[in-house]
Parts: C-alpha cells; sequence; structure tokens
C-alpha cells in the first residue's frame, strides 16, 4: 500500500463534558470532517490508557486522536494533567517502537466545534501522509 | 461472557434527519450479522411513544437483556431510552446509544455511501460495548439533617439563620471569640446605618434560636465522610472566662500586659484580658494565651469567679449533611513606610477610619487624629488592588471606592469645612452607588486620576501626596492633614488550611473558586460544600448577605432530601487482584481512594459518595484491579477493537 488514495482509520478519544459536546456541535451546525475519524466517548481524557492507545494501533487504526478539556478547565480538576503526562510517554513509546507520530493530544472545549473539525482534519491529514503502519505487514505477518 | 448476551439494534431514521443521508435498511441487514443481536429494527423516530413501545414490547417478546439505539447524541435522548429499558424491566445501565445523527448523518451528508459505511461502524461499536455492560444499581445514602457554617460574618449569619428558620439544626463555628466580623467594626455602612447595628440585628436573632450551636474561638480541624453525611471535627479553645463573668471590668483594670487591639486596628492598645468590643458575642470577657503572662491579678479579683486560667481546648464531634463556607476575606495591610503608612500617626487605612468614625470606636466616634481635627484629607484609592504597589492584588476589590465614598459624605455631613481630595486609579461605584459619586461632587470633593502609583512625603510640618493627575497632565503637590489608605480586600491568611481540610480549590487570587462562576455561583467544586460572602472574592455587605441566603437555600436543598443517590458510574475494585501500591490513591483529585488493610493484605478502597466517575485512576492502576463502571477496561477495549479491527469480540 502506498501513501496514494491511502484512507486511513484513525480512533479519537472525546471527553464527555468538552469534546463530545463540540463533536454534536458541530453535528447540529452541520460542519463538515473526512468520515475517517471514529469517535469513542469516554468521562474524562485521563480515562484513556496506554493499552486502549496500543491496542487501536495493534488492531488496525492508523492513528489514535486523544481530545480533552483545556488545561485548567478540567471537569474532573485535574484529569487533563494526567492525560498530558501519559500523552508524552505513549509518544515517545511509540517513537522508540518505530511506529511514527501517529498519537496527538488536543484541547477542544465544549464550545468549540470549529476548533474540532480543524483539529480533526489536520490529523487525518497528516496520518494520510504517514501512511499505514508498516510495522504490520513487515513484523506482525498476516495469516 | 456467562450469561446468555441477549441484543436488540433500533435504528432511528428521524424523520429524514438520518434516513435522508444514511441507508438505514442496509444498516439493519448488517446489523443482523453482528453477534448476539437477536432483533434489529428501525423505525422513523424511536423516541416518539410508539418507538418507546416498540422496546419495550421487544424486551419482553425476545427476552432481551442489551438494548442498543442508533439514533441521536446521547446527551439528547440517553436518559428517555435508559428510562424506556428501566421501565421494561431491565438495568438501565444494559443500554448503549450509537449517535448516527451528529456524528454521522449531519456531518457527512456530501457521502451517503460513505456515511451508511460509517453508520454501520458507528452501531458496531455500540453493540460491541452493549456485550460487555454490567447492570449497576444507584447508590443512595442517608443524609443528615444539619448544617456547619464556617464563619460567624454576616454571610455565615444569615445563612445560619435561612437554615434555622427553615428547621435545620445549624453548627455556627466562627474563629475569633465573637460573631459579628468585618461589618460590626465599620462605624457607618450606607443610609446612616451602623455596622454594629446591622450585625447585632442578626445576633440577637441567632442568640434567641435554639436551633443555631454557636462554637466562637473555635476552628474546623477535620472533615471526613461526604455529601449528606460529613463527620466534622471541632476544636474549641480555651476562653479562660465563663458564662459568670458579668462584664464589671475590674479584671482589666489590673491586667498589666498590654497589646495592640486588632478590633480596632491597632489604633489602640488592649489588656491580655479584654472583650472584643462592647456588642461581642458571647458578651463575656476573653483571655489571649498569646499575650497572657499568667501573673493571675484577674482571677483574685474576680468576684464572680469566672476566670479559669487551667481551661483546656475542646474537641466537639458533629454529623452534618452540609457545609457553608464563609469564611470571608481579610484586610490587606499597607507594608510599613509605604505611603507614609507607619511613618506618620497621620497615614491611616480606610478600615482604621471607619473605627475613627464608629460611635463606638477609639475616639467615640469624633474625626480627632493625634489630638486634633484634619483640616484636609487625601483618600488614596486601590491600594493593595489593581497593581497599584508590588504586593498588590490585580483585581478591582469591588467595595473600596463605595465604601471610601460613603465616609467621605459622612465626613463632609458632620465637618462640612474640611478639605477632601479623592486621588483614584478607577472609579467603581456601580450601580445605585453612582449617586455616592455625584453627591461628593456636590460637596465639592475634588477628585484627581492616577496611573502612577502616588507618593507621600511625610514632613515636619505635615504631609503631602505628590501625584500625576493623568486628567490635566500635571504633575501635583498637595499639603493634607490626614492621608487615608483606601485598602482592599484579600483571601485569609489560612486559606491554606481552608483549602486541606474542605478540599476546596482555589482561583489565581487565592479565592475560593465556584464549582462554575455563573451556573453554580454558590457551590464549591465538592458536592455538599457551599459558599458564602467573600470566601469567593471581594463582596459588599449586601451581597453577602444575598449569597448567605443562596447558600442557606442550596444547603437547606440538600438536607431537607431523606436519601441522595449519586451516578453509579465509579471506580470499583478488584481486591483480588489489587497490590495496594497506592497509585491510584495519589492521582485521585477528590481524595475518594485510600488503601486500607483487608485480611493483613493493602488494598485500594473506594468511597462511592467522593468518586466522581472520571476513571483516571482505572488508566493509572499498573493491574488492572481499579476499573470504572460502565467505562471498563474490557468494555472500552471492545469498542476500539470494534472500530479498529472492525469486529465484535
Amino acid at each position: 500500500m502506498s501513501g496514494d488514495g491511502f484512507e486511513p482509520n484513525i480512533i479519537v478519544f472525546t471527553c464527555n463534558w468538552c469534546s463530545y459536546a463540540a463533536t454534536d456541535l458541530a453535528g447540529t451546525s452541520r460542519k463538515k470532517y473526512p468520515y475517517n475519524i471514529k469517535i469513542i466517548k469516554v468521562m474524562c481524557s485521563s480515562r484513556v490508557s496506554p493499552e486502549m492507545i496500543f491496542k487501536a494501533l495493534s488492531d488496525g487504526a492508523d492513528g489514535v486522536l486523544i481530545t480533552g478539556c483545556h488545561p485548567g478547565d478540567c471537569h474532573y480538576v485535574t484529569g487533563n494533567h494526567l492525560t498530558i503526562r501519559r500523552y508524552y510517554l505513549v509518544k515517545w513509546m511509540l517513537k522508540e517502537l518505530g511506529l511514527g507520530d501517529r498519537v496527538d493530544l488536543e484541547w477542544v472545549s465544549a464550545s468549540e466545534a470549529d476548533k474540532f473539525v480543524e483539529v480533526v482534519n489536520k490529523f487525518v491529514n497528516k496520518i494520510r501522509e504517514l501512511g499505514p503502519i508498516k510495522l504490520r505487514e513487515e513484523v506482525i505477518k498476516k495469516p | 461472557m456467562s450469561e446468555d448476551i441477549r441484543v436488540g439494534v433500533y435504528i432511528c431514521h428521524c424523520g429524514i434527519n438520518i434516513a435522508g443521508v444514511i441507508d438505514v435498511k442496509s444498516v439493519v441487514e448488517y446489523v443482523k450479522t453482528l453477534p448476539n443481536v437477536i432483533v434489529a429494527r428501525d423505525y422513523l423516530f424511536m423516541c416518539s411513544a410508539p418507538g418507546q413501545e416498540l422496546i419495550k414490547k421487544d424486551i419482553k417478546e425476545y427476552n432481551l437483556n442489551r438494548v442498543v439505539v442508533a439514533a441521536c447524541s446521547p446527551a439528547m435522548h440517553e436518559p428517555t431510552f435508559r428510562g424506556v429499558v428501566e421501565e421494561a424491566g431491565l438495568n438501565p445501565y444494559l443500554f448503549e446509544m450509537a449517535n448516527i445523527r451528529e456524528h454521522c448523518s449531519w456531518v457527512h451528508s456530501d457521502n451517503k455511501i460513505k456515511a451508511t459505511e460509517k453508520a454501520k461502524d458507528i452501531v458496531r461499536r455500540a453493540v460491541a460495548k452493549v456485550r460487555h455492560l454490567e447492570p449497576l444499581d444507584k447508590i443512595t445514602s442517608e443524609v443528615a439533617k444539619s448544617v456547619l457554617v464556617v464563619g460567624g460574618g454576616v454571610a455565615g449569619l444569615n445563612a445560619a439563620l435561612d437554615l434555622a428558620e427553615r428547621g435545620f439544626k445549624v453548627y455556627l463555628v466562627e474563629k475569633s471569640y465573637t460573631l459579628g466580623g468585618y461589618a460590626s467594626r465599620i462605624g457607618y455602612l450606607d443610609k446612616n446605618i451602623r455596622g454594629i447595628e446591622l450585625v447585632r440585628n442578626l445576633i440577637n436573632r441567632i442568640s434567641k434560636n435554639p436551633s443555631i450551636q454557636v462554637y466562637t474561638g473555635s476552628e474546623v480541624t477535620d472533615v471526613e465522610g461526604s455529601v449528606g453525611n460529613f463527620t466534622v471535627r471541632i476544636v474549641k479553645h480555651p476562653r479562660f472566662v465563663n458564662e459568670a463573668c458579668n462584664l464589671c471590668g475590674e479584671c482589666v483594670n489590673v491586667c498589666p500586659v498590654e497589646v495592640p487591639n486588632e478590633y480596632e486596628f491597632n489604633l489602640v492598645k488592649r489588656k491580655a484580658i479584654y472583650i472584643p468590643y462592647k456588642d461581642a458575642y458571647p458578651n463575656r470577657y476573653v483571655i489571649d494565651p498569646e499575650s497572657c503572662n499568667r501573673c493571675g491579678e484577674c482571677v483574685k479579683v474576680c468576684k464572680v469567679k469566672a476566670i479559669n486560667l487551667d481551661e483546656k481546648e475542646e474537641v466537639i464531634g458533629v454529623n452534618v449533611g452540609a457545609i457553608i463556607l464563609a469564611t470571608g476575606y481579610r484586610h490587606y495591610e499597607p507594608q510599613k513606610g509605604v505611603l507614609g503608612y507607619g511613618d506618620s500617626k497621620n497615614v491611616i487605612t480606610l478600615f482604621q477610619l471607619q473605627r475613627i468614625l464608629a460611635d463606638d470606636g477609639p475616639t467615640n466616634g469624633e474625626l480627632i487624629i493625634n489630638g486634633s481635627k484634619p483640616r484636609s484629607i487625601a483618600f488614596i484609592s486601590c491600594i493593595g488592588s489593581m497593581n497599584t504597589l508590588p504586593d498588590s492584588a490585580s483585581y478591582c476589590s469591588r467595595m473600596c471606592c463605595i465604601s471610601s465614598l460613603k465616609d467621605v459624605l459622612k465626613i463632609k455631613e458632620r465637618y462640612p469645612d474640611i478639605d477632601i481630595y479623592y486621588i483614584y486609579k478607577d472609579l467603581r461605584t456601580y450601580g445605585r452607588f453612582e449617586d455616592l459619586y455625584w453627591n461628593s461632587l456636590d460637596k465639592a470633593v475634588k477628585f484627581l486620576r492616577y496611573n502612577d502609583t502616588p507618593k507621600v512625603k511625610v514632613g515636619k510640618d505635615g504631609l503631602e501626596v505628590q501625584l500625576f493627575e493623568t486628567t490635566i497632565q500635571e504633575y501635583l503637590a498637595i499639603p493634607v492633614d490626614l492621608v487615608v489608605l483606601v485598602n482592599g480586600m484579600k483571601p485569609p491568611e489560612d486559606i491554606k488550611d481552608i483549602k486541606a481540610v474542605f478540599k476546596v480549590s482555589t482561583g489565581p487570587d487565592g479565592f475560593v473558586k465556584e464549582a462554575h462562576l455563573k451556573l453554580r455561583p454558590v457551590e464549591a467544586l465538592t458536592d455538599g460544600i457551599y459558599l458564602a460572602g467573600a470566601v469567593t472574592g471581594p463582596k459588599s455587605i449586601i451581597e453577602s448577605m444575598i449569597s448567605g441566603s443562596a447558600a442557606a437555600s442550596k444547603a437547606s436543598g440538600l438536607v431537607s432530601k431523606d436519601y441522595i443517590s449519586v451516578e453509579p458510574i465509579i471506580a470499583t475494585v478488584n481486591e483480588d487482584i489489587c497490590s495496594g501500591c497506592g497509585l491510584c490513591a495519589s492521582i485521585c483529585p477528590y481524595e475518594a481512594i485510600s488503601i486500607k488493610v483487608s485480611d493483613g493484605k493493602r488494598v485500594a478502597e473506594v468511597n462511592k459518595l467522593l468518586c466522581k466517575g472520571c476513571g483516571a485512576c482505572a488508566a493509572t492502576c499498573p493491574s488492572g484491579a481499579m476499573q470504572q463502571r460502565h467505562y471498563k477496561d474490557i468494555q472500552i477495549i471492545a469498542e476500539v477493537t470494534a472500530l479498529a479491527k472492525g469486529v465484535v469480540v
């Protein structure tokens, strides 16, 4: 598979209180964004464990985008602070594994439907350019 | 999966909102191929009465034990369908919603084929999750019919009265040895009401109300439990003078120790045995253990044997359903040497001026400074606020303009011949207080505006205020007899202790933060804790009274219930695999997790009422022992696999 015409499969984790509401607002405002993104709702971005991200990538997702409340606005006071720390750990691990820059963290408040559209567009384009995870073909041989 | 999972899936057309873009029939056919799906249907409006009936009928007919509705956002109709499922006899948490409207048809209307494919993905995710969902029981707990009010200023007093009048038991805890707070010491409020009159009115009603238990000289040192059921530890410091005291005053005459009187803002001295002020409540003397040298002279002269120097502190435990924090503010005290404060006795603060103007103040209400009446006064405003000094806050203290102009008018009324300069950075006589400004102008008060903080020169012949007046763009040097530094409000020094004891958070200015400035203005982030008065930032007496009533109203809404139920989506521990490492406890923002020893083994324990269900602990747990109900690892991983791999596991 080459990068041309490659349509990535992307998992987006959304926080119940901010970015999920932004996705709803994007819908009610009839905004358009790439259909590649598949949304999973959690109560807080801090619920997303590294295991979930690795599972997504090993199960065939090409990128994972985590979205949460802006720092200082976390519904659970300090949840997104934990998310930041975990995110950098995961990013570093992916780099070490040779999987490239396939996980992003973005702050999207409940009112920022435009920002949600902007960040998913940016992320989808980025993963499109990166292409599919080669490791899967090369290392984890398909049966 | 041990039990037999039987899923019913219902795809909503939402008129043409969904069906106009998504090929609903093909989604239904696809869903039927998914594991455990017993029945899949589509309907014009699932949320309509016939739509709801359809689901209920199927649950009974097909013996369904899981339901998925693919329609709009769960924010819209999840409560509706949970109710439907519950009415049909299923646990409401055995339901999952697939958002194919906001997340699909409305954002992908340009490509019907791709939108339909995506809708299948979204429904597959919901089916994958619903298969792993578990029934959850609502968590309920009994509510204690009593409220703790911390702080005996006007906000706390008003809150306590409101609650007691509604029939609730109130424990009113005040740190100092009298109720009343700052308001009791403000000579005159607006409209010629004396501060002490207002406070006396509140205290009279409190003293007559048997539902209010007052603890002065007391502090709350520990709060355990959670909304509806707090266990509070109150430490009552010794007063050394009991109820027998008849206020004869003999003790004061013989006491050899003199210290500055903080109730008069250090304008005069008091003895080690003293009464905060004439109308203090409780109305009897108190010994300040910090300055008392334990000479025992007062004990000897006390005819009614009211003094006991060996009195010890007392610890009281109370149980309350709600807590009102009304711990208020402290006045900003300018540093010595700044603007002549401390260098000249003719430089005073607004708080000191208000004592001087008070009938019960050190000069019995006469404006006498250093033995003489000033001929001219300069008020310099924004001291301690608006970044005027290096240690100033950046906020506006809100009350100082109004409070000082009210005193300006009082002085002009009594002594019309005194020249008054009002030197301000910004004048904020908001709302109806604008009259204070216009009335001051009528009385020929000279208003001068500064941008760079003025200087006060203390000379042999008197004071000189030097400033650059920004309106006329000129340097001015004004000789005056008295300078009043209009000082503002700041958070109490012990705000750190308040934060630690009550588990509330503070904003950048150091005041306690509301759960939401607009939507929940008198609630703390911790459930069951309400905020009244200047604890959240500078407030006027009127505003403090209002927020006291508002907090009391919110608190009575809680304690009037017999039971409260909380969302069962919370953390839960598998004790068999928990190693008791405590990582979860260390990151919990609500301190809802503690480590207990059970059968000789350390394990984490979740307080069901404190946990808010963010799930951070579950993501942190290295062994998977900590799980978040309804968002368990296995449930989220099933969603991940359904979307990433395209299969339901």
